[in-house]
């Protein structure tokens, strides 16, 4: 139990289950009161079931914090103004916003369908503008106010067969940069996490996608969910860290994208230059690129996916 | 013989501005290109079949081969047809250029549903239907090259393009999904971030573009007297497009008339772990971070004083 959120009101999305139960729990034992917002359904987008919310609202109120439920799918323009005006409506204020509502639908692109795509891309990306694009206007006049949205390395990595699912979370991604530099003249600041947690979600990733991420290597750590270490990062873990964004700590922390696992918090860079050509005058012709670029910038580069297949 | 002899293209926004320049210069390559363009207002209001019949006109006139396409990119069904269109005339498809764009310069405080879904339907579902269509026909073949476009605004973020970044952005992250879904059917999947002088760059203020491009990091020429045409964008996509280039997949280009750069994706450069292991709390954080993570991170749009 802390008070560094103490008087604080946010709304977190998702907030049922997996990492934005979470972090709902964390940011209301810091203090902070919260609207557990959660549609209760499957991975994959469908049914819906309202303990979800209920549950995790119960769990805050038996710990004497303060939580209302709200079972609005976040896939919508009303839901964001919805879950804004209930929060000013019970409390009269909102400080916090964390996007953390998804589905997953894994399909490789030639097999993806319309209503797969729309789906997916619904729930992540319009959700997250949604509830950003009210809780931003309220930011804007009181001149204060968090943004936390979740993005995903299938997104900014690349994981086959999540062609929609990685089109919504870097776009998430690129939503928040752009976001953040719009809010923060008004005090207000826009981040984004990229976690890993061994919950539901992760445990429906197909296996090519965890080879995948296997030979990535990254941080040296193996990504075989039955590892120890996939074991090891709790969802949980997620939690201290979105709260820590959203105290007043971080009240210049803007426009960044945090890698967050286990005991582990990692800064993203955004892409740079790795090698360029010049030329003086003019551009470089098709002709010179063929004769150039094999050289100079696609020297060494590795196709992440080779052919299979005898031309 | 050209580098691209035999190929057939399909370039959707091939009317116009960058998609305009690919279909040109591939069909003088020796492409049969498909010009595929709704010929839309900037904003995406509108229809105007001119545009594809120009581009095919100046196509055929030169002694190339090009037909028009006017369907929207924007559903899934759009795609469909546009690749069948190519289909009917050329009878395969062996390369998909993605140009087809449109921009609403808006802050997240006044983007309207309308604009977002106008957005999001041309840029990241008009990807995605004519690379499902494209692959479906290419899958078969064990042949196909594939280039996408993203955006500084997407890549790094800028003022006043909330939905127009998510969008680009969107399509960075599915391209590199997608070069992986495709890879293994020899079919390349690219993406190129392009600076251009077409009526998109056009509409933007001077001081605004400069600020926009600053943010990029990459090293800015001084611009020859050719400026920035859409030409120089459309010779490093017909490079990606050749066979030359069959194991450049998956990766990000920037390119601005005589500056062509090979971009890395998004990668965790800095990582601190509590020392002791185990769950941070909110108080430690608040310690370390600033003497780790924090050092030399600047808020990129700090608070201003009130009027
Ligand atoms: N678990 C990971 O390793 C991982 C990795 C990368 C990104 N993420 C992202 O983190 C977020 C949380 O993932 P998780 O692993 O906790 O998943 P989860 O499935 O455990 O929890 C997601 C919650 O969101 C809710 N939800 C789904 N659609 C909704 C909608 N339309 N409206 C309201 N609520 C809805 C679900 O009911 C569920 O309770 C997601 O955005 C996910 O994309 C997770
Ligand atoms: N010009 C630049 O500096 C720049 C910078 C970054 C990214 N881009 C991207 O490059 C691509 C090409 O941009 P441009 O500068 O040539 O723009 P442009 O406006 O000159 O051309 C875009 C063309 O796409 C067509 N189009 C729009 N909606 C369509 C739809 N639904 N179906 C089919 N055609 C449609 C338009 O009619 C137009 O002819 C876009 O994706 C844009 O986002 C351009």
């Amino acid at each position: 139990m802390g008070n560094t959120l103490q008087g604080k009101v946010a709304i977190v999305t998702g907030a049922g289950r997996g990492i934005g139960r979470g972090v709902a729990l964390k940011l209301a034992d810091e203090g902070a009161w919260v609207l557990v917002n959660d549609l209760g359904v499957a991975v994959d987008g469908t049914g819906a079931d309202r303990m979800a919310a209920d549950l995790v609202v119960g769990e805050i109120r038996e710990r004497n914090g303060a939580a209302i439920a709200s079972y609005a799918n976040v896939a919508s323009m009303q839901a964001g103004q919805g879950m804004t005006d209930a929060v000013l409506q019970e409390w009269g204020r909102l400080d916090i916003v964390v996007c953390v509502a998804g589905i997953l639908r894994d399909r490789m692109v030639y097999n993806l369908s319309e209503k797969d795509w729309d789906d997916v891309l619904n729930v992540h990306l319009k959700g997250t503008f949604s509830l950003v694009k009210s809780a931003a206007t309220v930011f804007r006049q009181q001149r204060s106010g968090r943004i936390i949205t979740f993005s995903s390395e299938s997104g900014l990595l690349g994981n086959p067969g999540q062609a929609a699912y990685g089109a919504a979370k870097s776009g998430i991604c690129g939503f928040t940069k752009n976001v953040a530099r719009e809010v923060g003249p008004y005090g207000v600041t826009a981040n984004c996490i990229v976690p890993r947690a061994y919950t539901r979600m992760l445990q429906g990733v197909p296996p090519e996608a965890h080879l995948f991420l296997e030979r990535l290597h990254i941080q040296g750590l193996p990504f075989d969910p039955a590892s120890p270490e996939a074991q090891a990062w709790h969802p949980d873990d997620v939690a201290p860290f979105v709260a820590f964004l959203s105290s007043d700590y971080a009240a210049n922390i803007n426009g960044c994208t945090f890698l967050v696992y286990g005991d582990t918090i990692g800064l993203f860079q955004d892409p740079r230059p790795l090698s360029t050509i010049y030329k003086g005058e003019g551009f470089f012709t098709l002709e010179e690129l063929a004769a150039i670029v094999p050289g100079t910038l696609g020297r060494g580069l590795a196709n992440p996916a080779p052919a299979q297949v005898s031309k | 013989m050209g580098l691209l002899q035999n190929r057939v293209a399909v370039v959707t926004g091939g009317g116009r501005g960058i998609g305009r320049a690919v279909a040109l210069l591939m069909a003088r390559h020796g492409a049969r290109v498909l010009v595929n363009d709704t010929g839309t207002g900037l904003d995406g209001d509108g229809v105007d079949r001119s545009p594809a019949d120009q581009v095919v006109q100046e196509i055929q006139a030169a002694g190339g081969v090009a037909a028009p396409s006017y369907h929207s990119v924007s559903s899934v069904e759009g795609g469909e047809k546009i690749v069948q269109d190519a289909l009917n005339h050329f009878h395969t498809v062996d390369i998909l250029v993605a140009a087809a764009g449109i921009l609403r310069d808006r802050t997240v405080f006044d983007t309207t549903e309308e604009d977002w879904n106008a957005l999001v339907g041309v840029h990241l579902k008009g990807t995605f239907s004519v690379v499902r269509a494209a692959a479906r026909a290419m899958r078969g073949k064990a042949y196909g090259r594939i280039v996408t476009f993203t955006s500084a605004a997407g890549l790094y973020g800028t003022f006043g393009q909330a939905a127009y970044g998510a969008v680009k952005d969107g399509v960075a992250g599915f391209a590199r999904v997608v070069a992986r879904d495709l890879g293994r059917f020899g079919i390349t999947v690219n993406c190129v971030a392009p600076r251009a002088e077409t009526r998109m760059t056009a509409s933007v203020p001077d001081d605004i573009m400069r600020q926009r491009q600053e943010v990029l990091g990459v090293p800015q020429p001084t611009p020859t007297s050719d400026g920035y045409p859409p030409e120089a964008v459309a010779h490093l996509v017909a490079f990606l497009c050749t066979d030359t280039a069959g194991d450049i997949n998956g990766q990000l280009f920037y390119v601005a008339g005589g500056v062509v750069s090979l971009l890395s994706h998004p990668a965790v450069t800095r990582t601190v772990r509590k020392p002791s292991g185990g769950r941070w709390s909110v108080e430690e954080l608040a310690v370390a971070f600033p003497l780790t993570l924090g050092v030399g991170l600047a808020n990129p749009a700090p608070p201003r004083e009130s009027p």
